[in-house]
């Protein structure tokens, strides 16, 4: 855990949820939204005014509007990481992948997508944890875009059960992309729902409105990442469209359900220059168990048992004897 | 830790804990077997006796050479062919009373069988048969055992004085078979010599007997031819010769006188005259000597006249005459000699060539019965040997000083079930209980081509591997777990206590 997200964890502790922002807003404060205008990033050379806008960013990052934010409990039981989770190196791991795709990255932001293997491989979780590991750091946020429109899943992190998606902002040439941005409950993490269900979301993706979306995305905070959630490889070819408008992108191989031969197959299909890497998701390693605890649990269940047993026997024996009673 | 570094350890603990359950209940399964197996395994006494086979006892060197003791290589192969043996076989099964007299023969024949299949002969050492019997009743294992080692035993000791009476029948037949033989060649041997008694001598004999004739012969004739030409020449010389021969006639000694008178008177003359007395008395004598040399002729011419012959005393005998008239009859009586000798030297020398020839067939004849008669009392002679060797090797045996056999260790009565035991199958159903789960599922990871290690994916595949993630468990998936490994615990916890629960049983002796 960086200094920085200890100090935010303290202050939110102190202040309760309240980390609202005390600088003025430069703009659209009435949306309630981070819709900032993007300070400039480029892809050219470190500069004074890349510093000047590095600045810059991190007042905007300061200043974004958070929802209520989630629980600890809330988090764990959605399977999604934070700073202090206990556990069997998840949080470590994530914060591996982060660390490795800003080497890559040489710092600079960039729209990475993520995708399996195969179905239910695990992708969402990997795109979720990313996202939730590169909002550790304060001076960092993720957006995550939901493009896996068959199967949308991460509108469910949002309380509306409906909220307006990628697929709103596509067929509906007035609508603002601010208003398909949602916060999670996860400070510097935004999501993008997939806003319903497309058979054929092919033609979306080639359309010039989702490459200006993905521009005007990129550009809006230098120090965010974008991260896609894309269907399979072996799925659909949907990704690979998506690939093509991605900067890099992350694989996602889930323990003991693909082969070789599945795996070279999603290789062949994805440009070996923005390939970042291999990750080998939901190994089964058992989470940290307090022995003694456990003696203590068999103990107490046995115990339990005893007295449930006891007590239907005792049961048995009131009922008997009521019948002899009665006869 | 570098144990579960090895990434197929990893894998394998991995897997345990996705199929824990069914690990568990693989685990509580094979335990259950095991259990049922050892409380239904039919139990079983396994007795031995153990044979020493002694060949090396105080006789043997004693005898070494002389007596040859039964000897066998494969000792447990012997014994197994003996016991497995029916003679063996049916006195045992009348002796451990497995079968009664009233016993059909197949029934006979199916406990000879199954007596067969449980009984195991093995070389223990050197020296030592292992008789080992395996019954579920431990009496009758015990009986069985004991008796199969006596009878072992007592057949063994039969067998072998048999063998070696055998053998010395045998041989003492051979004797007697060469003894008649060799009779018969030294008669035939016998009448031979018998027969050519005079036919003695080599070949050398003869020709040096015969060169020694004919030298003989030679040197008689030339003796012969000698005293021939002395004879001749002596009859020549002897008719030559007056018969007698007279000597120096008177008037040879008065002229011999006359003329040394006359020198003694020259010699008187040269120094002394005419007168000298003793001249005188030389002439005179001359002149006496001159008138009887006239005297004389004339009376040896009246007695040529007359015939008359004048018997004097200076006629003699011729000497010469004599002596070759001994010398020839000399002559004679060796030529006559020398005929006879060379007479009889040719009849000798005919006589030795007769024998020549006849010694020449003999001997080839001589020689074959002699040869016979040497091979068969050779023969006859190691025949002799070895039967006195037979002999003591049958006195052996019949003392059991050869080959003896003595129980080393007797059968005893088993007081404990011997094979597999209650434990060894409540032990190896914990062992293999927690191996079959571990090796079912390591055999699906060598199976199952699905990934399950993140290594390859770096090194096989060449491609980035940035991280393995592992599974985020849930606080309720973590509850879960616990909850799980708690009953599962249980579970492996309960299973051991059955199996030793009846392990204690099995050992008290309740079951």
């Amino acid at each position: 855990m960086s200094k920085i997200e200890k100090a935010l964890a303290k202050a939110r502790r102190d202040k309760g949820l309240a980390l609202v922002p005390v600088a003025p807003r430069e703009s659209a404060p009435e949306t309630g939204r981070d819709m900032t205008p993007a300070p400039h990033s480029g892809s050219g050379s470190f500069s004074v005014a890349d510093g000047e806008s590095l600045v810059r960013a991190s007042e905007a990052i300061a200043r974004m509007h958070e929802l209520e934010i989630r629980s600890r409990g809330e988090l764990a039981e959605n399977r999604i990481i934070y700073p202090e989770m206990a556990g069997n190196g998840t949080v470590q791991a994530f914060r591996e992948i982060r660390t490795k795709i800003l080497q890559r990255t040489k710092g600079r932001n960039g729209v990475i997508m993520v995708t399996s293997v195969t179905g239910g491989g695990g992708s969402t979780f990997v795109t979720l944890n990313l996202g939730a590991a590169f909002a550790f750091d304060a001076g960092k946020t993720a957006l995550l875009i939901d493009c896996n429109l068959r199967n949308p899943w991460l509108q469910t992190l949002l309380k509306d059960e409906s909220p307006p998606g990628l697929m709103d902002y596509l067929e509906n040439a007035d609508k603002d992309i601010a208003e398909i941005i949602h916060p999670v409950g996860i400070e510097r993490l935004r999501v993008i729902p997939a806003g319903g269900r497309r058979d054929i979301p092919a033609e979306y993706f080639t359309s010039p409105r989702f490459k200006r979306m993905f521009e005007n995305i990129r550009r809006r905070y230098a120090e965010r990442f974008v991260i896609l959630d894309a269907p399979p490889m072996t799925d659909s070819a949907d990704t690979k469209i998506l690939a093509d408008l991605c900067d890099y992108v992350l694989l996602v191989i889930p323990y003991g359900r693909v082969t070789q031969e599945q795996i070279d197959e999603s290789i062949k299909t994805i440009d070996s220059e923005k390939f970042l890497g291999v990750v080998f998701n939901n190994e089964p390693r058992p989470p940290e168990i307090d022995w003694k605890n456990l003696v203590k649990l068999s103990i107490q269940q046995v115990t339990q048992l005893f007295w449930a047993a006891r007590a239907k026997i005792a049961r048995l024996t009131g009922i008997l004897k009521n019948s002899r009673s009665a006869e | 830790m570098s144990l579960l570094a090895d990434p197929r350890i990893k894998v394998v603990l991995n897997e345990l804990l996705l199929h824990r359950r069914a690990a568990v209940v693989v685990f509580a399964v094979v335990n259950l077997v095991a259990l049922t197996a050892a409380l239904t395994w039919p139990r079983g006494y396994t007795v031995s006796a153990t044979i020493l086979v002694s060949e090396r006892n105080i006789i043997q060197p004693l005898m070494q050479g002389a007596a040859a003791t039964t000897g066998v290589n494969d000792r447990a192969k012997i014994a197994r062919e003996i016991i497995n043996g029916r003679k063996v076989m049916n006195q045992v099964i009348d002796a451990a009373e497995w079968a009664t007299p009233d016993t059909t023969q197949s029934r006979r024949e199916g406990i000879i069988d199954r007596l067969n299949s449980r009984t195991t002969i093995t070389n223990a050492g050197n020296n030592l048969i292992k008789i080992q019997y395996r019954d579920n009743d431990a009496e009758r294992a015990f009986v069985t055992t004991k008796t199969l080692a006596d009878i072992f035993i007592k057949e063994s000791i039969q067998e072998k004085a048999a063998e070696s009476q055998a053998a010395f029948e045998f041989i003492n037949s051979q004797a007697t078979e060469y003894h008649a033989k060799l009779v018969a060649m030294e008669e035939r041997l016998k009448e031979f010599r018998i027969a050519n008694i005079d036919v003695r001598g080599s070949e050398g004999d003869i020709t040096q007997r015969m060169s020694t004739l004919q030298s003989v012969i030679e040197q008689s004739t030339q003796e012969l031819r000698e005293a021939e030409v002395k004879k001749k020449s002596l009859e020549k010389q002897l008719s030559g010769e007056a018969e007698t021969a007279t000597a120096l006639s008177r008037e040879g000694q008065y002229r011999q006188r006359i003329a040394e008178l006359n020198s003694q008177l020259e010699n008187l003359r040269l120094n002394y005259h005419d007168t000298y007395p003793d001249i005188v008395r030389l002439r005179r004598q001359i002149v006496d000597l001159n008138e009887s040399i006239v005297a004389e002729k004339q009376r040896r011419d009246q007695a040529k006249v007359t015939g008359q012959v004048v018997i004097d005393d200076s006629v003699m005998n011729n000497p010469m005459y004599q002596q070759l008239k001994r010398d020839l009859s000399q002559t004679q009586i060796t030529v006559d000699t020398l005929q006879a000798r060379i007479t009889e030297a040719r009849r000798q020398m005919s006589t030795v060539l007769e024998t020549g020839k006849r010694a020449q067939s003999g001997e080839a004849t001589l020689a074959e019965l002699t040869r016979d008669y040497q091979v068969t009392r050779d023969i006859y002679q190691d025949l002799l040997r070895r039967r006195e060797n037979a002999r003591v090797s049958m006195n052996m045996d019949r003392e059991n000083q050869g080959l003896t056999f003595k129980i080393q260790e007797a059968a005893t009565f088993p007081t404990q079930p011997g094979g597999l035991r209650f434990w060894h199958f409540i032990a190896l159903g914990i062992l293999f209980g927690a191996l079959a789960p571990i090796g079912l599922i390591y055999g699906k990871t060598q199976i199952d081509s699905h990934l399950r290690i993140p290594a390859p994916i770096a090194e096989q595949y060449r491609l980035p591997m940035l991280v393995s993630v592992p599974h985020l468990w849930s606080e309720l998936e973590t509850a879960e777990l616990r909850q799980d490994m708690a009953w599962l615990g249980l579970a492996i916890f309960g299973t051991l206590c059955v199996m030793l629960f009846f392990t204690s049983l099995s050992i008290v002796g309740v079951v």
